[in-house]
């Protein structure tokens, strides 16, 4: 017998004997790459600051605003209800709890959008349905909502009509205008007038 | 990453080029090997030739535990590859059928094939044989469609079956091909003397 069926038989002995001690890895259920590029490439995922305020304002019990950022941040500020899963922590299985639920949207926000759609490519590769992206992040929320800006006079009616819709959702969110309002009649000045003494006639009768 | 196919890192316009050139190698492998002999393959059955044991034992044990190997280095996702549905009563029937006929014609299907790109008129009539069986079971498909499909338990493997690591069982074949190539050495050995007309 050849020499190197003996080398060649001790080779893949000692290889399956190796298979023995090697565990499967446990690959977690991932959409294929095409159907990740396809979907990363719509703007559907998208959802406007003004769209998540009127959902807050009209209390939709089916959103749920998540806060990607570190919990440091999350206690500093955040949305109405949000709660915190910070990107770190969207694969343990507490922060996964929040995601496809049936009947739920969810809305991923940061300071701006990069976090957010990050969170965003993570759960769509784990096949979590009804994941959106706040627009612009929590920036773009205080640009609009908190401080909106006047359009200018040659601006469609739509963006009036946002305006206005902005102004209302800046009194709900802040409740700063009412204090404003209060303040700027405390400086109005009320002028007594006097009325003037009549004057007495001098000399008596 | 891997599989190459199901995950896009090669498209749907190069999957049937490379078949094309991958059954190119495996059709000369079989010839290489001597399989396109239809002695050479009759000869596992009757103990005087087990080159197709060896070989096929090889590739069975070289895929699993390279296999599990890829799959721990995370080089291949297994539960993307492809596993063969089981159709237990007819599989066995088409197992019996298929050794039957290489006992007798000297060939599974492939072999016959580059037994024929070779010459080889046996394995001509072979394949003619094998065309006319395939039409035969197209036509009579109808009445074999109930026991075709019974007996059905799905993409299952081994693992899922009995609960035993898939080590265990590329450990287990693998002992037991090894100890194949060594028995069917001595086998051959000792058939091969008392055959005088044949050589080797």
């Amino acid at each position: 017998m050849n020499r190197n069926y003996y080398i060649l038989t001790a080779i893949m002995f000692f290889l399956a004997l190796g298979t023995l001690f090697i565990h499967e890895r446990k690959v977690p259920p991932e959409i294929s790459p095409g159907e990740l590029l396809w979907d990363v490439l719509q703007p559907t995922r998208f959802v406007s600051t003004d769209e998540v305020a009127k959902r807050l304002i009209e209390k939709d019990p089916s959103l749920l605003l998540v806060d990607v950022r570190p919990a440091s941040e999350y206690n500093k500020f955040t949305l109405p209800n949000a709660v915190n899963v910070p990107i770190d922590s969207l694969l343990t299985p507490a922060g996964q709890s929040y995601f496809g639920n049936p009947g739920m949207k969810v809305v991923l926000f940061s300071n701006d959008a990069i976090l957010a759609n990050q969170a965003w490519v993570l759960l769509k590769r784990m096949d979590f349905k009804n994941n959106y992206v706040m627009k612009g992040g929590l920036n773009e929320w205080m640009k609009t909502i908190i401080q909106p800006k006047m359009p200018p006079q040659t601006a469609p009616e739509t963006a009036f009509e946002r305006y206005d819709f902005r102004k209302a959702a800046h009194l709900y969110f802040t409740g700063a205008g009412i204090a404003k309002a209060g303040k700027s009649a405390s400086k109005m000045k009320v002028v007594f007038k006097k009325r003037k003494k009549a004057v007495v006639a001098a000399g008596g009768c | 990453m891997g599989p190459l196919f199901p995950n896009n890192l090669i498209s749907g316009e190069w999957n049937l080029l490379i078949a094309l050139f991958i059954g190119m190698a495996f059709g000369f492998l079989l010839e290489a090997s001597g399989f396109s002999s239809a002695r050479n393959i009759a000869g596992a059955f009757y103990g005087y030739n087990f080159v197709v044991v060896r070989v096929f034992f090889t590739a069975v044990i070289v895929s699993m535990v390279g296999l599990l190997y890829l799959g721990y280095f995370g080089w291949l996702n297994l539960s993307q590859i492809f596993i063969l549905p089981t159709y237990l009563p007819s599989m066995i029937t088409g197992a019996v059928i298929m050794g039957v006929g290489m006992i007798i014609g000297g060939f599974c299907p492939g072999t016959s094939l580059t037994a024929v790109v070779i010459g080889k008129i046996d394995a001509l009539f072979f394949a003619i044989g094998l065309y006319l069986g395939i039409l035969l079971f197209a036509e009579g498909y109808p009445f074999l469609e109930k026991f075709y499909h019974a007996g059905y338990l799905g993409h299952i493997t081994l693992t899922e079956l009995t609960g035993i690591k898939a080590g265990w069982w590329a450990f287990g074949f693998t002992v037991i091909a090894l100890a194949a190539f060594w028995v069917t050495a001595i086998i051959e050995k000792k058939v091969r003397k008392r055959i005088k007309e044949y050589k080797f």
